[in-house]
């Protein structure tokens, strides 16, 4: 499998302590991938080793599948990024702001009003900096990072401290970004419900280390959890289905099915039915993604 | 890459007051001699039989605290404009190598200083000029004193660009610079190896050329030095 992204054994330490631990990070091509993590987790700190801000203290980065040790600028070249808050000259206008990236790019001036369009910063291009909101500087972050129209774009934390429109604001242009674009996307967030639906791929860093990788999908298969289903005797149902070998919780007046595959539910459905009980409600008992992330975090803490 | 780097640091230094200083400096160090021939022209003029030669010498005992001064403060500004929203991980995140983004910021500083020197040449001609001082205008000697302080300077610049890029804290590159200016202010003191006393162009050979080379070789050794701490340590 070709990846676009790809480190081994990443590590670094600041001191003692290891900030990044034996990352085995890998992003395919047009995958966003949400690199989630708690506060502290090493998010930021891969960031910026992926972007030759920091040197590692061992292991390797490829990143189109070139190693990024010998060919950091043919590499950065065709990489935008957005570190941590974002940087700009409160003395410049927009314009003027983005106009000392093209100058380092070299990329033609239609290029400014074009990613000014696309981040909807067009109004006020020719205003200083200093008086934006942090929305709109949030915005001018992005643009800058789409100056020399990347292949893959790095963001991390994007929405930190923005407003719940702006985070859906920026949310709908990063998906713009990947689908109309067909740009490649590392976004870090320490929420896993803002890149829950946007990310196609979930890494998931705690202190250091990457404990989870895959599939959005396969993240979420671990949400649906049991089935619940309410009836009028509780007792009898439960007491039915434990002489026919299957083992049920109560919580809350519901009995809770451990998770089964399909043709075991019908089977234990079938026994109530049959034994007369009263079936109120069968229902999926999903725990949000937010909560296995937590609990993803929290196991790992136990250790 | 060069190139382009530089074109993108002088679009940051706009609206910042960097014009504006460069001007100042060579400025103020005529206008106090304006304000000294103003004040005692008659007794100035009597006191040497080469006008324009006492006259040059009068402006020049401002120039080496003047330069120092603006090493500092324009060092400083250079730096805060990266810093003020550490902007320093987004220019390195681009394609472009350390080693140019601080060549850069020392090359934009030199063209400033050197056109401080400059002016401080045109105004130092012109007000002798207005002076109406008599003799030969000595250009050699012009040159010499708009120009040598300017290369002896060189460490001085190093070494504040150094401290004041690496430094998290912002007071080091201040208190630094402070010091430097008490230094340059007393170097009649400082024994001959101290780069703050270069730029008065004194020595104990009475050879100001002595301080140029001296400046521009132990200048261009702390650059380099100053370079490659920059791009060993993590970006800021
Ligand atoms: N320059 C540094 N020197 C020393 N320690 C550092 C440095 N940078 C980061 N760390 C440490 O590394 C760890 C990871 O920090 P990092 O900023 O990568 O976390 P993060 O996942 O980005 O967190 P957040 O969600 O708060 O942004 C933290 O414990 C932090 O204290
Ligand atoms: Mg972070």
């Amino acid at each position: 499998m070709e990846y676009i992204l790809e480190t081994k054994e990443l590590t670094k330490r600041f001191g003692k302590e290891e900030a990044v631990s034996k990352l085995d990070m890998k992003i395919k091509k047009g995958e966003i991938y949400g690199f989630l993590g708690p506060n502290g987790a090493g998010k930021t700190t891969t960031i910026r080793i992926l972007l030759g801000l920091m040197k590692p203290t061992s292991g390797s980065i490829r990143i189109f599948q070139e190693n990024l040790d010998t060919e950091r600028i043919s590499i950065l070249k065709r990489v935008g990024s957005l570190v941590e808050n974002p940087s700009y000259y409160p003395h410049l206008t927009a314009y003027e702001n983005l106009e000392a990236s093209r100058k380092i790019l070299e990329v033609p001036k239609a290029r400014i009003q074009e990613v000014l369009n696309i981040v909807g910063l067009s109004d006020v291009t020719n205003k200083k900096v200093k008086g934006f909101s942090l929305g709109m500087k949030q915005r001018l972050g992005i643009a800058n990072s789409l100056m020399n129209n990347p292949e893959l774009l790095i963001l991390d934390e994007p929405t930190n401290g923005l407003d719940p429109s702006g985070i859906i604001e920026i949310r709908n242009l990063i998906n713009r970004l990947a689908n109309e674009a067909g740009i490649t996307i590392l976004i870090s967030s320490h929420l896993l419900s803002e890149v829950d639906q946007l990310a196609t791929t979930v890494g998931i860093i705690n202190k250091g280390k990457l404990i989870f990788q895959d599939s959005i999908d396969v993240m979420r298969r671990y949400a649906q959890q049991s089935i619940s289903i309410k009836v009028n005797d509780s007792e009898k149902a439960r007491n039915m289905l434990f002489s026919n070998g299957i083992k049920t919780n109560y919580e809350n007046g519901r009995i809770l099915l451990p998770e089964l595959a399909d043709m075991e539910i019908a089977e234990a459905i079938r026994i109530l039915v049959e034994s007369g009980v009263s079936i109120y409600r069968v229902e999926e008992e999903k725990r949000s993604l937010e909560e296995i992330f937590l609990q993803m975090t929290r196991e790992e803490e136990d250790d | 890459m060069i190139k382009n780097l530089l074109c993108a640091d002088f679009l940051k230094i706009k609206r910042k007051g960097f014009w504006f200083l460069t001007f100042l400096g060579p400025f103020g160090v005529v206008a106090l001699q304006m304000v000294n021939y103003g004040v005692r022209k008659d007794y100035l003029l009597q006191q040497s039989n080469d006008e324009w030669g006492y006259y040059i010498l009068n402006v020049s005992t401002f120039t080496p605290l003047a330069l120092v001064l603006g090493v500092v403060i324009l060092t400083s500004f250079m730096t805060s404009v990266e810093n003020e929203t550490n902007a320093w991980k987004q220019l390195i995140a681009f394609p472009v190598t350390k080693i140019s983004v601080y060549l850069s910021k020392l090359t934009v500083l030199a063209l400033l200083l050197f056109i401080s020197s400059f002016l401080l040449m045109l105004f130092t001609l012109g007000f002798g000029m207005i002076l109406e001082l008599q003799g030969q205008i000595p250009y050699g000697k012009l040159l010499k004193h708009s120009f040598y302080p300017y290369f002896a300077v060189t460490p001085v610049l190093a070494l504040q660009l150094w401290i004041a890029i690496v430094s998290k804290n912002q007071g080091v590159p201040i208190a630094v610079g402070v010091l430097g200016v008490i230094l340059t202010y007393s170097a009649y003191l400082l024994p001959d190896w101290m780069i703050w006393k270069w730029p008065s162009l004194i020595n104990e050979w009475d050879e100001p050329l002595i301080n140029v080379l001296l400046g521009v070789g132990v200048g261009s050794l702390l650059y380099i030095i100053g370079m490659f701490d920059f791009v060993r340590r993590d970006v800021k």
